[in-house]
């Protein structure tokens, strides 16, 4: 049986580390600058040419490769003075411990430059990679920064989790439990009372196991994702693993996006390589939904066409198809069961979802299906 | 009886031939369409006016004003400041046609050889039946005011009414009203006011006014306080002539041979051309009577480079005996050569080598002032032109051409190529015309120009010659003579260059400012951030950074200007 383990991490969240990393960037600048100099940034390349997947660690990391933003480059200055616009801002909300979401850390900087018709951002998508660029710089999270990230997911069972001057069980919530904040830095959870964590795909599915009351029966903590889990779920998710050393597990529907979403989940994106170590879940692993539980559990009859045109077919691989060729060619899905799963797939040309289940009975997934799988550790890497 | 028929029909025919000539030849003197014949009229007026400040020395003033009276029914008043027109010349000035004072002269002009006002005179009367008006005064006492036609049975000017008026205030001017039909006014780029507009462009010495039917009033200011001179009467070159030319001559000359006829009346034709005249005429006798082929050309050859004496030497005594003949056509009277001489004559030039024309007579309006030119009435941002030294085309045609480039400023995106020959505006047959073809064919991207048609640059093209070839007798476009195209290449590619050279240093500036503007604006934002950062004052890091761009500047600002004299 899945049992709670012991931390590897510690709650490290310390306002102070930021604000010393932000002071020393400036000064850093401000050296230059005395000195006569042309004063530059060096910022962490983005993009496929500057990550990698660290075998040992089993993380997509981001490698070293830096690019240096002068102040005084005409393709330059712009993001230089960006970036420290922004810097400022950070240090004034942590300073002040107030949060900010992304939308509100680019109205609030955005301004028309005097004696010009020049704003210091004209959209959005000006000061959001800033904000990743010192994410990347200082190896620290947005959340961290009190720049928080769009609310999405939530969580269910009985755990106790404080959130600032408040501490709730979030068992008592009512069925819809505790909505996940876009910053999960600042929560502590002083009592918990769970074996493991179950990380749930769609909300339809959290929702019939809250209903048959399997969070209780059977010590879970259900996360559901509500689709590919945002930030503040994989670090919450990270959290309970490493900090309160809950087991993961995670249950998407049988198809390339449900099992993209738990690669998402257990080795961290390209994107957001640099946060890798603090997003990712390496131990996370997969109960389902597999092509194996297809014959397992004769559910031919309820599974779906795979969108798009074959490999062997002209034009083809295109749609899922194409994903799925794609994912079996990721260094973590290298594995013997994976592969078999991947190539059923493809032979039978089919996928399968979380409800599908429903076909049996209402109570299947609940009674049957999750507590035998896990129970018998029928499980993927 | 049979005489007096005779008389009568000899009347009528001479009444239709007139009248006729100018119907006929009316696409000749430029009056086809409604625009184009304003055009025409308003040309014929401006240039007489221009023409005759210039011989008087008098800095122009030209007024044309013109007023709708009705449909296609105008009237069109050119006054000017020359010398005006004494009372006997009136009738002669604008009613005789084809005899003007310019006809028959080797002179670079910019009339229709004397057919031009009284064209018009004709144009206003045959198409509103009206007299000319004309006003004039030569300074003296008095101011005559005629009313002037044109007898079509007699092809003279006609005065059907004269009054003589006081003159107190010394007035000297030329004035004519004409009332026409059949002609429509339109501000385009071939009507009346495009074409004041090149004119003054081309004369900046004088001042042109123009009074639109609407009542808009048009000023072209003068830009230069010079007066051009005239044009000087030149000798024809032996390579231009032809043999009608050559015969004719010898009919009007006072010499009293041949030698001194060709010697005195003709440039570079000394003493010693005429011994060498003699020989090359012998040798094409001698050559004409060979009866191979193949030997006749080879000789033709031979004598084209040159070789006279070798050729001649090789017909032996023969040789002696014709060239005794030809001596004698260079001593008798000019009036007694014969065509087949003349043709003679006019075909051993072709085979001579002569000096180059020369080129007094060639009045180009100078680099100098097509600038002010350009400057005054186009007001660009950049100008410069190109007068090239004279050249010959068809071997003896002497010929100049000058070319001005007009950049930015006032002027509006597109590019105007503004056409000239012997400085009148040409504003018909574009297509057709060598100045065009020229032009058009430079790679301009080469001159930092990418897109011509969205360039504000005007390039004015000005062709002079005494004799300009025309394409056609409508006299708006010029031929395409592989000397003058040549010519037109070479001076737009220089003004192109000058203006690539310009464009060039103007980017480099302008890119500099820019970049110093982009880091400066920016200043106040960073000290600000980074005084949030840091703890540091705002006006310090303000202070620092101010003098990193300055100290930047400095140095960076001098490299481009020793790249480029290096370059």
């Amino acid at each position: 049986m899945l049992k709670r383990e012991k931390p590897k991490e510690r709650f490290s969240y310390d306002p102070k580390k930021v604000l010393q990393k932000l002071e020393e960037f400036g000064k850093e600048v401000l050296e230059e600058i005395k000195a006569g100099r042309n004063p530059f940034i060096d910022v962490p390349t983005r993009g496929l040419s500057n990550v990698y997947f660290d075998e040992k660690d089993r993380l997509i990391k981001m490698g070293n490769k830096t690019s240096r933003r002068y102040l005084f480059h005409v393709a330059h200055a712009r993001k230089f003075m960006q970036t420290l616009l922004i810097a400022a801002y950070i240090k004034r909300l942590v300073a002040e411990g107030k949060h900010a979401s992304l939308r509100e850390a680019y109205y609030a900087n955005k301004h028309t430059i005097p004696g010009t018709k020049e704003n210091t951002f004209e959209d959005q998508s000006e000061s959001d990679p800033i904000i990743e660029d010192l994410e990347r710089m200082f190896g620290v999270l947005r959340e961290e920064m009190h720049i928080t990230a769009d609310r999405r997911g939530y969580v269910y069972g009985d755990i106790v989790i404080k959130d600032g001057e408040d501490e709730f069980n979030a068992s008592k919530l009512g069925m819809g439990g505790w909505a996940v904040p876009g910053t999960v830095e600042h929560i502590e959870f002083p009592e918990i009372n769970v074996d493991y964590v179950l990380v749930v795909e769609t909300a339809a599915m959290a929702d019939r196991l809250i209903e048959e009351k399997y969070p209780k029966k059977e010590k879970a903590l259900i996360v559901a994702t509500q689709g590919q889990a945002s930030r503040g779920v994989r670090r919450l998710i990270h959290r309970l693993h490493y900090e309160e050393g809950l087991p993961i597990i995670v249950f998407t529907d049988g198809d390339p996006y449900g099992w993209y979403i738990y690669s998402t989940i257990k080795q961290g994106s390209i994107n957001l390589a640099y946060l890798s170590e603090k997003l990712a879940t390496p131990e996370a692993k997969f109960v389902g939904m597999t092509m194996d539980d297809i014959k397992k559990y004769g559910l031919e009859n309820v599974t779906e066409k795979l969108k798009g045109i074959p490999p062997n077919k002209k034009g083809g691989p295109t749609g899922d198809y194409k994903r799925i060729i794609e994912e079996m060619n990721y260094p973590w899905f290298q594995n013997k069961e994976w592969q078999r799963q991947l190539k059923l797939a493809l032979k039978w040309g089919v996928r399968i979802e979380q409800q599908a289940l429903a076909n049996k009975s209402l109570e299947f997934v609940a009674r049957k299906y999750l507590p035998e799988k896990i129970a018998n550790e029928e499980l993927l890497p | 009886m049979a005489n007096s028929e005779a008389n009568k029909l000899f009347k009528e025919f001479k009444i239709q031939s007139v009248s006729e000539f100018f119907r006929r030849n009316a696409a000749m003197l430029g009056y086809t369409g409604k625009l184009r014949s304003f055009t025409t009229l308003i040309h014929e007026a401006v240039t007489n006016s221009l023409d005759a400040c210039e011989e008087a020395g008098i800095l122009p003033y030209v007024r044309v004003e013109i007023e709708e009276l009705g449909n296609e029914h105008y009237k069109i008043i050119v006054e000017d400041n020359g010398p005006g027109i004494p009372e006997k010349f009136i009738a002669h000035v604008f009613g005789k046609m084809l005899a003007g004072t310019k006809a028959h002269r080797n002179i670079q002009s910019r009339g229709q050889q004397g057919i031009g006002i009284s064209g018009a005179v004709m144009f206003a009367q045959i198409t509103s039946g009206k007299a000319t008006r004309v006003i004039t005064s030569t300074g003296g006492d008095e101011i005559i005011e005629a009313w002037v036609g044109i007898d079509v049975e007699k092809n003279e000017g006609k005065i059907f009414k004269k009054i003589k008026h006081p003159n107190p205030t010394g007035w000297r001017g030329t004035r004519i009203e004409m009332e026409v039909k059949e002609v429509r006014y339109i501000r385009s780029k071939q009507g009346p006011y495009w074409y004041l507009k090149l004119t003054a462009i081309a004369n900046p010495h004088a001042h042109i006014e123009l009074i639109e039917p609407d009542g808009k009033l048009i000023v072209f200011p003068r830009s230069s306080e010079e007066v051009p001179e005239p044009p000087e009467e030149m000798k024809p070159h032996p390579k231009g002539v032809m043999t009608d030319d050559v015969y004719r001559m010898a009919r009007r000359t006072t010499r009293t041979t041949v030698r001194t006829f060709l010697i005195g009346e003709f440039s570079r034709i000394s003493d010693k051309k005429i011994d060498e005249l003699v020989k090359y005429i012998t040798a094409l006798r001698l050559i004409k009577e060979e009866e191979e082929q193949n030997v006749r050309e080879q000789l033709l050859k031979r004598l084209a480079e040159g070789e006279v004496d070798r050729v001649l030497a090789s017909f032996g005594k023969k040789a002696k005996k014709v060239l005794r003949e030809v001596r004698k056509i260079m001593e008798k009277s000019p009036d007694k050569l014969t065509w087949h001489e003349a043709e003679e004559i006019v075909e051993a030039f072709k085979y001579m080598t002569f000096l180059a024309p020369p080129t007094h007579g060639l009045r180009p309006i100078g680099e100098e002032n097509i600038e002010k030119g350009l400057l005054g009435i186009l007001k660009p941002e950049f100008v410069t032109a190109v007068t090239r030294p004279p050249k010959v085309y068809r071997g003896g045609i002497p010929f100049q051409v000058e070319v001005g480039l007009a950049f930015g400023g006032e002027l509006s995106s597109g590019f105007d190529l503004l056409r000239y020959a012997n400085r009148v505006p040409l504003l018909f047959d574009a297509g057709s015309c060598v100045i065009t073809s020229a032009a058009r064919n430079i790679d301009w991207k080469r001159y930092r120009v990418d897109d011509l048609e969205r360039t504000p640059l005007v390039l004015l093209v000005n062709v002079i010659s005494v004799h300009v070839p025309y394409t056609s007798t409508g006299k708006q476009s010029v031929a395409s003579e592989e000397e003058i195209y040549e010519e037109i290449r070479l001076a737009v590619m220089e003004v192109a260059r000058r203006l690539a050279k310009y464009l060039g240093g103007k980017h480099r500036k302008l890119y500099q400012v820019k970049r110093r503007k982009t880091f400066e604006k920016y200043v106040p934002e960073i000290s600000r951030a980074l005084s949030i950062l840091t703890g540091e004052p705002e006006d310090t890091i303000k202070t620092l950074l101010i003098k990193i761009i300055e100290k930047k500047f400095e140095t960076i600002e001098e490299k481009p200007l020793e790249a480029e004299e290096n370059a």
